[in-house]
């Protein structure tokens, strides 16, 4: 047993962080008000192959794997957890498609979501399901050589950009649930406002309206019947990107209530020199601590997985430990600022912002915890 | 016409803690400091002036083979190196003569690029002790560099000025960090750096000798004692009043 990063993980690390530091921190302010990533970002993600880290380099991506992509998301998070919620979706997308589509799908559509202009959305929610398939009401309709497709997906991320979305729907015909892929913005595709959202911003969610929307018969995705198994790695796949990005955020929530504790003076000395300061501060450290290596083994885990469903249970465990604990280590934080944490000039008060959304997306921490204990007592 | 970078693994600065006004290294990994990596940038630009192919130079520990990645992530071409335990703790005209003995190793040297000084000591000795060594003019300060035929026009950042001056190649030429920018490597660069030729030297296979006693003692390398002087002012025309008395405000 190593815990230790490889040269090429060390190198990647850095590389997020420097971009993160001199390309995204100058905008964040722009980012945060008007709730929308520049374009130039994306595109420098792009440039440095950051946008689509464990996708393989045939199809455009870097195949640098998991464990990469896990210390590259927390340190994009780290300064925007927006950008880094963008990069997820794009890789949940993209990797679901890596995994289960056909060749002519991936060389149609991989390169878009890694080198080209798009990025990849992944629509499963609806205004009346989170995490049920059963309950999918989104229908496609055989017609020919065709399907055609209706639904409203909601909180759908990326859906304002060019490229393929992913869309569940319900063949009407055989009742199989199965992936679509459509072209963002084709005839019958729309998107509302932007939701309203307090934190996470500069990843606005949309719900997505699909009306007789018309794709080729073959741009179901796997083919037919696939869409559990595939919603079963995607599922495992976004908790990993849900995890990296909460991590980042607890680690700059970690480095603010530090940062805080030694400028700040009482009485003439840095509040860090009471012991109930302390007390804080290695909170936060045995905290974030915990939470990166789980982070980082369930990044190993997918590189190591034949079948990346397989690891469902340990990256749900991590995602809701990771979510939960950010909130701990921003709380603490943001105690150790006093009131000066509830000003927006503090950059605390927008990470507490930012990591209550952790435990709320991509399953809330119940409903994981009932399909872990199922996977436990499965046996 | 090649162009050699000579570079050399320091530690994290970032990640380095003072305890007792002494650095603590234990858990920090090597990396490359950031006026090599300014020396590597000039030397990619240069490349394509003259055509040739950007050598990285280093000599350190077994961890060098690592460190050098970076380098190579970062647009060398390929690496030579001199790897071996007692080189960690080399002093610098050991390191001159290691490093001089490894270019000598490269075919067709025209431009040898160092960073003006270590990012962990700036001694800035070993860039003449590589020139005295290969017998090359050296150029310190550079902040520009065009090759012309035969001839390296530099332009030398001074402290009042710039002076511009011509130097015949092959030379050994040391850059201020000004001179270019570092790159972000790309994920796919650093993941291709593995891949990209490496020459590893043992100090037996260079035919130098390297004396057994050191040239050079620290006496005391200690973090200098910062205190705050605990001046309260009530103005910015006081503050202002203040820095000017201690000439502060004339840097």
């Amino acid at each position: 047993m190593e815990f230790k990063l490889t040269k090429e993980q060390q190198l990647i690390q850095s590389v997020a962080r420097d971009y993160a530091e001199k390309a995204i921190a100058p905008l964040i302010e722009e980012i945060v008000e008007k709730n929308e990533v520049p374009d130039e970002i994306i595109d420098g993600l792009k440039d440095l192959d950051l946008f689509a880290l464990p996708i393989s380099d045939e199809y455009g991506g870097a195949g640098a794997g998991y464990a990469s992509y896990v210390l590259a998301e927390e340190q994009l998070s780290r300064i925007c957890p927006g950008v880094a919620v963008i990069v997820s979706v794009n890789n949940v997308g993209a990797a679901a498609m890596s995994i289960f589509g056909t060749e002519e799908q991936k060389k149609k559509y991989l390169p878009m979501g890694t080198t080209g202009s798009g990025v990849f959305s992944f629509a499963f929610t609806e205004p009346g399901t989170g995490s049920d398939p059963k309950q999918i009401t989104a229908t496609a309709d055989r017609d020919g050589d065709y399907y055609v497709l209706n639904a409203t997906k909601r909180f759908i991320t990326n859906s304002s950009y060019e490229g393929p979305i992913i869309v569940f729907a319900r063949d009407t015909e055989t009742g199989h649930i199965n992936g679509y892929i459509v072209d963002k913005f084709c005839e019958g595709y729309s998107i509302s406002e932007p939701w309203k959202k307090m934190g996470v911003r500069g990843a606005p969610l949309y719900d997505v309206y699909l009306k007789d929307v018309k794709i080729p018969k073959d741009n179901i995705l796997g083919g037919p019947g696939q869409g559990f198994w595939i919603l079963k790695v995607a599922m495992a796949l976004g908790k990993i990107g849900i995890s990296s990005i909460f991590l980042g955020a607890m680690l700059a929530a970690y480095e603010e209530g530090l940062t805080y504790a030694t400028a700040k003076t009482h009485r003439g000395a840095p509040i860090a020199k009471f012991q109930a300061i302390q007390m804080a501060i290695a909170d936060m450290f045995m905290k974030y601590e915990a939470a990166r290596w789980m982070a980082y083994r369930i990044g190993y885990l997918a590189d190591n997985a034949q079948d990346k469903g397989d690891i469902l249970k340990d990256s749900a465990a991590a995602k809701i430990f990771i979510t939960e604990t950010a909130i701990d280590v921003a709380r603490i934080a943001l105690n150790i600022h006093g009131s000066y944490g509830l000003m927006e000039d503090y950059k605390i008060s927008r990470v507490w912002k930012d990591v209550i959304f952790g435990s709320q997306v991509e399953g809330v921490s119940h409903l994981l915890k009932v399909l872990i204990a199922g996977e436990i007592l499965k046996g | 016409m090649n162009i050699v970078v000579a570079v050399k693994q320091i530690p994290d600065l970032q990640q380095i803690r003072i305890r007792d006004r002494r650095p603590v290294l234990d858990y920090v990994p090597c990396v490359l400091g950031d006026i090599d990596k300014s020396a590597l940038e000039a030397a990619v630009e240069l490349k394509e002036s003259v055509q040739g192919r950007v050598i990285v130079v280093s000599a350190g520990n077994g961890e060098i083979e690592d460190t050098v990645k970076e380098a190579l992530a970062a647009g060398g071409d390929e690496a030579v190196l001199v790897e071996d335990d007692t080189l960690a703790d080399a002093d610098s005209s050991v390191v001159a003569k290691v490093l001089a003995a490894a270019i000598r190793k490269i075919d067709d040297v025209g431009v040898i690029l160092f960073g003006e000084g270590s990012a962990d000591n700036y001694s800035g000795r070993v860039v003449s002790a590589v020139a005295a060594d290969l017998g090359y003019p050296q150029v310190g300060y550079a902040k520009q560099i065009e090759v012309d035929g035969p001839l390296a026009r530099v332009t030398r950042s001074l402290e009042d000025s710039d002076e511009i001056i011509e130097v015949p190649l092959p030379a050994v030429i040391s850059v201020v960090s000004e001179i270019k920018e570092p790159r972000i490597p790309s994920v796919t660069s650093i993941l291709k750096a593995r891949k990209k030729p490496k020459a590893i030297y043992r100090l037996d296979d260079l035919g130098i000798e390297i004396p057994s006693g050191k040239n050079i003692t620290t006496i005391s390398n200690l973090a200098p004692v910062s205190e705050r002087k605990g001046i309260v002012v009530k103005s910015v025309d006081e503050l202002v009043k203040i820095l000017k008395s201690e000439r502060r405000l004339e840097r």
